[in-house]
C-alpha cells in the first residue's frame, strides 16, 4: 500500500511518515501543494493524507483540481474544526478528516478504512479458500495457524488480494509497494512472490506471463 | 399584580404617579376657584336683590307719604314712624311686594324697620318668628350682613335712627350651589381620569422606544452580538442613545469577532506541534525501540514543545501587551542606542550564519519608555529583516532624531512585500508565505512589534518596494 503525505510543518511530516512506515506503508512526503498535487496525479496512490494549511496551494485547492483526474482517497488533516472547513473540505472531494490534534491510531485505522472501502470491501478479513487475511492486524492465516510474512510480503498479499481475480501489472505492483526512496530492483518483486508461494502454496499467486499477477477468488 | 415596591421601580408607574398627583392637585385647585366664584357670585346678586327690593320699599314709602303734598322733602322721622306703623295692607303695594303681606309666603323677601332704641316699627307678615334686633353694622360700612337658619339678612341704618332688616330664606339657592359644586366634582374626577388614561398612554409612548432598546441589548447581552436596535425615530434624545448603543454594540462585535479570530489562530497554531509530540509518543510507546530511535523521537518531541514555548511567550507578551492596565510596567529612560547595539550583537551570529550583512548607523537617542519591550521590538524586527531575505542580502538599521521623535528604520534588500499582503502585514498570524517552514516564525512577531510600539504612543509603518527591499519605521515619541 503506498500513501502520500502531504503536510508543510517538517516535524510533522517526518513523524507522520515515520509512524506509517512502521505500519510498513510506503510512504511518499510533500511539503507544498504544488509538489503535493504533482506526486498525487503522477502516481496512483492508495491514500493521501493531505493538510489543509499549505504553502503554494492549500488543501482544498489542491483536492478540488486533483479530483478532476483522480478519484484517490483523500483523508483530510485540519487544525480548525469549525464545522465550515470540515463541509469544505468533504464538499471539495475529501473522503474523510481528522482534526488536529489527532490520535496516531485513529489515524491508522481511517487509513485502513478509507483502503478497504476504496477497494469495495465492507470488512478487514477477507477469506481466500483456505486462507484468511485480517487487514486490520495486517496477518495472514491458514487453516488457523498465523504465517509469519515479512511487511513487503503481506502488503503484496494485501495488494493483490485487494484486486482479487484481476491480473495486476508487475509496474502497477512496484508503484504500490515500494516508495520513492525505495532502490527497485527489477526482480526483488519476482522474490517476494516465491517466498509468498512458499508460505502460502504454490498456488496462491498464479502468474499470468507477459501481463502480470493475481489472485484468484475461491471457486 | 406585582407588589407596590415593584411599581415603583418602573419609570412609567413613577411618571403616572407624579402626573396623577399633579393633576389631582391642579383640578382641585381649579374647582374650588370655580365654586368660589359661583358662590360669591350668587351672593352678591343675593345681596343686590335685597338692596334693591328695601329701596323700592322705601320708596314706596315715600310716595304714599308724598301723596297728598307732591314735590315736599322727604318725610319726617316721625312721620316715617307713623307711615309704618300704618302699614297692613297689600293693595297699595306693586305685585312683587305683595308678599310682605302675607303670612304664608315663607319663602320671600321680608322686611323690618326698627327705631333706635330698637323698638319695632315695621315687621312684613312673611318675616319670621324669631327675627331679633339686629346689632348695628360697622361704622365705616353702609350695611352688613347675618346668616341666620338659611336667611341671609340685610342690615342697613336707615336715616334718623332708623335699622332695618332684609331678607330671605336662600335655602333654594344653597341647594343649587350644593348641586353646583357636586357638579363641578364630578366634572373634575372625570377630567382626571381623563388625564390618567392620556398620561398613561403618553408615558406608554415614551416608554416604548426604551423597552426596544433594553429588550434588544438583552439579546445582544444574551450572546446574539450581530443584532442592532431599530433606529426608526427621528433625531431626538433616545435616536441618538439608539445610535450611541448601536455604535457601542458594533465596536464590541469587532472586538469579539477579532478575539474569537486571534483564539482560534492561536489554538491553530498550538494544535500542529502538539499533534506532532502525540503523534511520536505513541509512535515511541508502540514497541521496543533501539537507543537512537528514543532519542529521535525526544528530540522531535523537544522541538515541538519549544516552538509550543515560544508561541505561548509570544501570545502572554501580546496579552500582556493588550492589557489596560499596565501597558508599560517600567517606563523610564531608555538609551535606544543601546538597545539597538545589544540587539545588534545578539543577532550577529544569526545574519552570519545566512550570509547577511547586518549595517548599522545609530545616533545617540534615547525616550521614555520599557526597555525591555523596546529591545523586544528591535529584535524582531532585524530578526524578521534577516529571515526574510536570501544570502548575501544586507540588513541595515539606522537611529535618529527628528521632530522631538525617536526615528528607527530597519530596512533590508530581501524581495519586498507585494501590496496586497502590506495593510495585514501587522495582523496577527499574518503571514505573507503561509508556509510554516519559511521562517520560525509564527506571525506574531511583528504584531507584538506593533502592539509595544502603539502603547509607547507611536507608529511602525512599512515601506516595500517588490524585488528592491522593505524598510519598517518605528516612530516614538522622545517624551
Amino acid at each position: 500500500m503506498r500513501l502520500l503525505v502531504i503536510e508543510d510543518d517538517p516535524l510533522l511530516l517526518r513523524s507522520l511518515a515515520a509512524n506509517l512506515r512502521e505500519e510498513n506503508y510506503a510512504v511518499d512526503t510533500a511539503v507544498n501543494g504544488e509538489d503535493g498535487l504533482f506526486k498525487a496525479t503522477s502516481i496512483d496512490y492508495d491514500c493521501i493524507i493531505l493538510d489543509g494549511m499549505l504553502p503554494v496551494l492549500d488543501g482544498w485547492e489542491l483536492l478540488s483540481r486533483l479530483r478532476k483526474t483522480k478519484s484517490t482517497p483523500v483523508l483530510m488533516l485540519t487544525a480548525r474544526d469549525a464545522v465550515p472547513d470540515r463541509v469544505c473540505g468533504l464538499d471539495n472531494g475529501a473522503d474523510d478528516y481528522l482534526t488536529k490534534p489527532f490520535d496516531g491510531e485513529e489515524l491508522l485505522a481511517r487509513i485502513r478504512a478509507l483502503i478497504r472501502r476504496s477497494s469495495g470491501q465492507a470488512t478487514n478479513l477477507i477469506h481466500i479458500g483456505q486462507a484468511l487475511i485480517d487487514t486490520a492486524a495486517r496477518s495472514v492465516s491458514l487453516r488457523g495457524e498465523t504465517i509469519p510474512l515479512t511487511p513487503r510480503e503481506y502488503a503484496l498479499v494485501e495488494y493483490l488480494t485487494r484486486h482479487l481475480g484481476s491480473v495486476v501489472s508487475r509496474s502497477e505492483l512496484y508503484e504500490h509497494l515500494f516508495d520513492e526512496d525505495d532502490d527497485t530492483l527489477s526482480n526483488l518483486l519476482d522474490v517476494h512472490v516465491s517466498n509468498v508461494r512458499k508460505k502460502l502454496g504454490a498456488d496462491f499467486i498464479s502468474t499470468r506471463r507477459g501481463h502480470g499477477y493475481a489472485i484468484d477468488p475461491p471457486n | 399584580m406585582p407588589p407596590v415596591q415593584n411599581l415603583l421601580h418602573s419609570v412609567r408607574w413613577r411618571l403616572q404617579l407624579w402626573h396623577a398627583l399633579i393633576l389631582m392637585g391642579v383640578i382641585t385647585v381649579l374647582c374650588i376657584l370655580a365654586y368660589r366664584l359661583a358662590a360669591d357670585d350668587k351672593r352678591e346678586r343675593i345681596d343686590r336683590e335685597l338692596t334693591s327690593f328695601e329701596r323700592a320699599f322705601i320708596r314706596q314709602i315715600f310716595e304714599r307719604s308724598n301723596r297728598g303734598s307732591p314735590g315736599e322733602k322727604p318725610p319726617s322721622s316721625n312721620r316715617l314712624r307713623q307711615l309704618m306703623q300704618d302699614m297692613d295692607a297689600a293693595a297699595d303695594f306693586p305685585l312683587e311686594m305683595r308678599d310682605l303681606f302675607d303670612p304664608t309666603a315663607v319663602d320671600s323677601t321680608y322686611l323690618a324697620f326698627w327705631d333706635g332704641s330698637g323698638n319695632i316699627l315695621f315687621q312684613s307678615a312673611n318675616a319670621p318668628r324669631n327675627l331679633t334686633f339686629p346689632p348695628a353694622p360697622p361704622q365705616d360700612q353702609e350695611y352688613s350682613t347675618r346668616l341666620q337658619d338659611s336667611r341671609r339678612e340685610l342690615i342697613r341704618n336707615g336715616p334718623r335712627g332708623l335699622r332695618g332688616v332684609v331678607g330671605r330664606d336662600i335655602s333654594a339657592d344653597m341647594a343649587e350651589l350644593h348641586k353646583l359644586a357636586w357638579q363641578i366634582s364630578l366634572a373634575g374626577a372625570l377630567l382626571w381620569l381623563l388625564g390618567l388614561v392620556g398620561g398613561w398612554w403618553l408615558a406608554g409612548r415614551v416608554i416604548h422606544p426604551i423597552n426596544v432598546i433594553s429588550q434588544t441589548a438583552t439579546r445582544i447581552a444574551g450572546g446574539n452580538v450581530s443584532e442592532r436596535i431599530d433606529v426608526t425615530t427621528a433625531d431626538d434624545e433616545l435616536g441618538r442613545l439608539s445610535h450611541v448603543l448601536n455604535d457601542t454594540f458594533d465596536r464590541l462585535e469587532g472586538a469579539i469577532e477579532r478575539q474569537r479570530q486571534f483564539t482560534a489562530d492561536a489554538s491553530h497554531e498550538l494544535r500542529t506541534p502538539l499533534t506532532v509530540i502525540l503523534s511520536e509518543t505513541s509512535r515511541g510507546l508502540k514497541r521496543e525501540r533501539t537507543a537512537e530511535e528514543y532519542q529521535d523521537i525526544l528530540t522531535t518531541c523537544s522541538l515541538a514543545g519549544t516552538r509550543m514555548r515560544s508561541l505561548v511567550e509570544s501570545l502572554l507578551i501580546l496579552a500582556r501587551q493588550d492589557g489596560n492596565d499596565h501597558p508599560m510596567p517600567d517606563p523610564g529612560p531608555c538609551d535606544l542606542n543601546q538597545i539597538l547595539s545589544e540587539a545588534i550583537r545578539l543577532l550577529q551570529p544569526l545574519a552570519n550564519e545566512r550570509g547577511i550583512q547586518l549595517a548599522s548607523r545609530l545616533e545617540d537617542t534615547a525616550c521614555a519608555g520599557d526597555a525591555r519591550a523596546l529591545s523586544m521590538v528591535a529584535v524582531n524586527l532585524i530578526s524578521n529583516a534577516i529571515h526574510h531575505q536570501p544570502h548575501q542580502g544586507s540588513v541595515t538599521v539606522h537611529l535618529r532624531t527628528s521632530f522631538g521623535n525617536a526615528i528607527l528604520e530597519v530596512m533590508d534588500t530581501g524581495p519586498g512585500i507585494a501590496a496586497d499582503h502590506l495593510p495585514h502585514i501587522f495582523d496577527r498570524f499574518y503571514r505573507v508565505d503561509p508556509s510554516r517552514q519559511a521562517n520560525g516564525g509564527h506571525g506574531l512577531g511583528l504584531a507584538i512589534a506593533k502592539a509595544i510600539v502603539t502603547n509607547h504612543g507611536g507608529t511602525i509603518e512599512v515601506e516595500s518596494i517588490p524585488g528592491e527591499g522593505s524598510t519598517f519605521r518605528v516612530t516614538i515619541p522622545r517624551t
